[in-house]
């Protein structure tokens, strides 16, 4: 080796005698400039002059030696000008504060002194940077030339890099040799710059662009000279302490929030905290922070506690909805959003709160006072009859109606409740589809809960079309019917609906109660939401209604062109109803009446005449056909005359009083019987009964309401009494006066009331029973299309098919299908478990 | 551009060993990493207050051809499809010369470290 290299020299020596010959005067050259350079006189060099001299040392080749010498010149530099200062601010009591947080440390001098500290290191930095950047320049064609070939960092890289390893990297000398751990003057930095950042939370104000100083030094330096995109300080030694000490600390305040605070203080809180580190990395650290930092808030500040918060007593979620919180709710919202995509927390709790409410509502409705007739107080719930009993008695009369307000009030109760979570969904929850389609279930939920729901929200549209109806505007009319269709699609037993709606309206319709053209609209309605079969029988209720009236013309003046009008005046006004179409109660099926009542009630000869005169009318046209009067369903008009009682000379029974009286029809077959009947005598109630054929229950019903109302009492009872009894007697009530020329007896069969709980039995078992033949007909419509299927697969079909009218109950399914079986419509298939096919 | 509101004038003057002197766009020596550096803004160099450039290695001759150099790149600097320039032989090696020197070869520009 020796001997080349000595073979080597004759040649090279001359030529590198000449280069470092020109070597020296230009780096001395260099030298002057960079000391220039570091104390800011660089004004009066030429940029050309000392980039030629560079240029030219390094075409000599001695490239490696400027590097070297510029390097050695720099660390010199730096250890003699640029590290005695910051030594200087490295003051005992910093450390001891910064590290070690002694708790006699005022905030204000801590703060102070934080940032003496970072100043200098900023300012220090700033200088630096700017030298090395000049430098670097200068020097540009040394990096060009000779350290992109070497593969060594650049000259600006090495030199920046400086004030890492002999600043940042630098332990903390004789002032933290008693500490245990070798701390380093960047733990220092990183340690003052996080307590600033902790006071500037606790809401001090810091000298922020001081701080973006410090973090974007950080960001232009890297672990090593290098310079690896990921590997810049910032990133790997600044910000995952800075993560670490923000989760510590909001840790710490969502305890204390927790503890000292509530529910709506801790969400304005989080929200205020999220935008604050926001804002943070965008003014004070860096924008990749972010995120990271974004995560740490909703982790330790939202998330770790958000149960606890949401559980609290009189600020909590509960207390948001009852109150109507919108900005609480909307805040919440916007949080939970953030931290949890499906929302559990939120959806299970409005979940719950809907069903606890809409149970309070059905609590609400047995706490209140409607006290029902004993009847139905004494089937239905134990506590609502200890309650309602007493009063019962006083009030009979009025409990019906007062059963129809509970209803209307639960509906009323529901819909609030509805429009409530509507409300919130719609401002606090940014039509979140998931809240809702959660909120709809519960809804739907407790309102099939509620046994009644159907028949309740019947009356409710019976109610509004009654009575709310009239004087109404088109969309009050609207609204109204807007919400009882709302409550409509949350029933799952629709069939009970209709079949309750069925029986309300029909009354409406053969009283003339409400409008038609309302009617009609709200039908109209429930078929585009649930479909052509449900409404079929109320179209045929109404096409009913219209012929009726046109065959109660034709026969009036089928009447008048005989030119017969002995029939001492009685005008009849006849409503031919479809038997498929009415309910059986109107039609006189019903089945209380089906034990003895078969038979037709007596009627007055004049009305009998009336009667045949009008079905050889009927029948004209029509033949074959059969009319069953229905005297329970239809009222008279009848005009009565009180005569003068004798002896009274003044007040109006002085006089003779003529007046209308609305009775239903049995209350006309009744009164017709006093007519004929000698002034002073009396009938009893067996006798009415035997001379009439009502009812037992229709009679009492009609004697009550003509002779204990006081409004319509034109018959006289004995005893006085407020109840009928079978033992009772009956006369002619000569004193009767009103004020009112027109009066209707009140009718207490026809109020739209709450069934009572013998009813509603009756009802349900009605309803299962067309339960039964629906499940029979979709069963075989499926398999007839099917042919086979199997057991599971039939009972789905089945579900699927009758989803919307009601919700089939497994074991009625199986019992209809071995019903179906035994009639030999299906049989087994053999060989398959439980398979079935459709025999034709 | 920071340095134009500074500096009152869009031109600089570049100067060659033999006294010839260029007047021309600032922003078309940009091209020009060493140039670019001489008159970055913020620095203070001679040349960038002063506005003058002097190159004593290179000769008139050559620095025309630069600047045409220049003023053909600044002038089809977003164009494709340009004409190519014409280039004496004569001149050729001291043009290759003072173009490494300028830091015109085709390597990209170097990063400008920090501001």
């Amino acid at each position: 080796m020796a001997s080349r290299a000595n073979k080597m020299r004759p040649i090279r020596r001359p030529i590198m005698n000449r280069e470092a010959s020109e070597f020296e005067p230009c780096w001395i050259l260099l030298r002057d400039a960079l000391t220039d350079i570091h104390t800011k006189n660089a004004g009066r060099l030429s940029f050309e002059q000392l980039y030629r001299a560079s240029y030219k040392i390094v075409l000599r080749k001695k490239g490696e030696l400027l590097y070297d010498k510029v390097r050695t010149f720099e660390e010199e530099w730096f250890r003699d000008h640029i590290m005695p200062p910051i030594s200087e601010l490295i003051t005992n009591t910093l450390v001891s504060v910064a590290l070690f947080h002694p708790p006699a440390s005022s905030m204000h001098e801590r703060r102070q002194m934080s940032e003496k500290f970072l100043r200098g290191i900023r300012d220090s930095w700033e200088e630096h940077n700017m030298s090395m950047n000049m430098i670097a320049d200068i020097l540009m064609y040394l990096d060009r030339a000779y350290t992109a070939e070497s593969k060594k960092p650049s000259i600006f890289a090495t030199t920046i890099g400086l004030f890492r390893d002999h600043i940042l990297r630098n332990s903390l000398g004789a002032v933290a040799q008693d500490f245990d751990q070798p701390y380093i003057v960047f733990d220092l930095l990183t340690a003052v710059t996080l307590d600033l950042i902790n006071m500037e939370r606790d809401g001090d104000i810091i000298d922020r662009s001081l701080l973006l100083k410090i973090t974007s030094m950080l960001e232009d330096l890297y672990e090593t000279d290098e310079e690896i995109d990921n590997q810049k300080l910032y990133t790997t030694i600044f910000e995952p302490k800075y993560i670490d000490n923000s989760r510590v600390f909001y840790r710490m305040e969502c305890e204390r929030l927790l503890r000292e605070s509530n529910a709506s203080t801790w969400l304005r809180h989080a929200q205020r905290r999220l935008n604050e580190e926001q804002d943070r990395c965008d003014t004070t650290l860096s924008i990749s922070t972010a995120d990271k930092i974004a995560k740490v808030v909703e982790t330790e500040l939202v998330s770790a506690k958000l149960d606890e918060f949401l559980a609290l007593d009189g600020t909590g979620l509960k207390s948001m909805i009852d109150n109507d919180r919108i900005d609480d709710l909307t805040i919440l919202y916007s949080l939970i959003s953030r931290v949890d995509k499906t929302k559990h927390v939120l959806k299970n709790t409005l979940q719950t709160r809907v069903m606890e409410l809409g149970l309070e509502i059905e609590q609400a409705l047995k706490r209140t006072d409607f006290s029902a007739p004993v009847t139905v107080a004494g089937a239905a719930d134990g506590d609502e009859a200890m309650e309602g009993g007493d009063k019962s008695k006083v009030q009979t009369l009025s409990a019906a109606a007062q059963q129809t307000a509970a209803a209307i009030k639960w509906v009323d109760d529901v819909l609030q409740l509805k429009d409530k979570f509507d409300t919130l969904w719609s401002t606090c929850f940014n039509q979140d589809l998931v809240l809702q389609s959660a909120v709809t279930k519960s809804f739907s939920e407790f309102i099939n809960m509620f046994a009644r729901s159907s028949e309740y929200v019947s009356l409710f549209i019976d109610d509004n079309l009654k009575r709310g109806i009239k004087g109404k505007t088109e969309d009050e009319v609207d609204i109204v019917l807007d919400k009882a269709i709302v409550l409509l699609r949350y029933l799952t037993d629709r069939d009970m609906f209709e079949r309750y709606y069925q029986k309300h309206l029909a009354r409406r319709l053969l009283h003339g109660k409400s409008e038609i053209h309302i009617e009609k609209e709200m039908v109209y309605r429930m078929k585009s939401e649930m479909g052509n079969h449900f409404t079929i029988k109320f179209e045929g209720m109404f096409k009913d209604m219209e012929l009726s009236r046109d065959l109660t013309d034709n026969y009036r003046d089928h009447i008048r062109n005989l030119g017969d009008t002995d029939t001492r005046k009685v005008d009849l006004n006849i409503n031919v109803l479809t038997t498929n179409n009415w309910p059986p109660e109107v039609m006189g099926r019903g089945s209380s009446q089906e034990e003895g009542a078969k038979m037709e009630c007596i009627y007055p000869s004049a009305i009998k005449r009336l009667q045949e005169s009008f079905f050889k009318y009927y029948l004209k046209d029509r033949s074959g056909r059969v009319l069953t009067w229905v005297s329970s369903a239809g009222t008279a008009d009848i005009k009565c005359v009180f005569p003068k009682i004798p002896g009274k000379e003044t007040g109006p029974l002085s006089k003779e009083r003529r007046y209308e009286l609305n009775v239903s029809t049995y209350g006309m077959i009744v009164l017709m019987l006093f007519n004929d009947l000698p002034v002073g005598e009396s009938l009893g109630f067996e006798e009415l009964q035997a001379k009439t054929n009502i009812p037992a229950p229709d009679l009492i019903r009609t004697l009550a309401s003509l002779s204990v109302a006081p409004k319509a009492r034109v018959l006289l009872k004995d005893p006085l009494t407020k109840n009928v009894k079978t033992t009772d007697k009956f006369s002619y009530n000569a004193q009767f006066v009103s004020k009112a020329i027109k009066i209707k007896a009140p009718t207490i069969s026809n109020l739209s009331k709450v069934e009572g709980d013998d009813e509603r039995k009756e009802t349900e078992k009605k309803n299962d029973q067309t339960r039964a033949h629906v499940v029979d007909a979709a069963i075989v419509r499926i398999m007839k299309q099917r042919k086979q299927l199997t057991h599971t697969q039939l009972i789905t079909e089945v579900i699927t098919q009758l989803a919307n009218r009601f919700k089939p109950e497994i074991p009625l399914i199986k019992k209809r299908i071995e019903d179906l079986l035994g009639r030999e419509y299906l049989e087994r298939v053999e060989g398959e478990a439980s398979s079935y096919r459709y025999l034709a | 551009m920071a340095a134009n509101r500074d500096e009152p004038s869009k031109y600089v003057t570049l100067i060659s060993n033999d006294g010839f002197e260029f007047v021309l766009l600032r922003e078309a020596t940009v091209v020009s990493p060493t140039i670019k550096a001489m008159l970055r803004d913020g620095r203070q160099w001679r040349e960038a207050t002063t506005g003058r450039c002097e190159f004593p290695d290179i000769s008139g001759a050559v620095l025309e051809k630069v600047v045409e150099y220049f003023q053909y790149w600044y002038k089809n600097r977003d164009k494709l499809d340009v004409p190519d320039m014409d280039i004496p032989v004569e001149i050729c090696l001291e043009l290759l010369v003072a173009a490494d020197y300028l830091g015109l070869d085709s390597k990209p520009p170097l990063p400008s470290h920090g501001a």
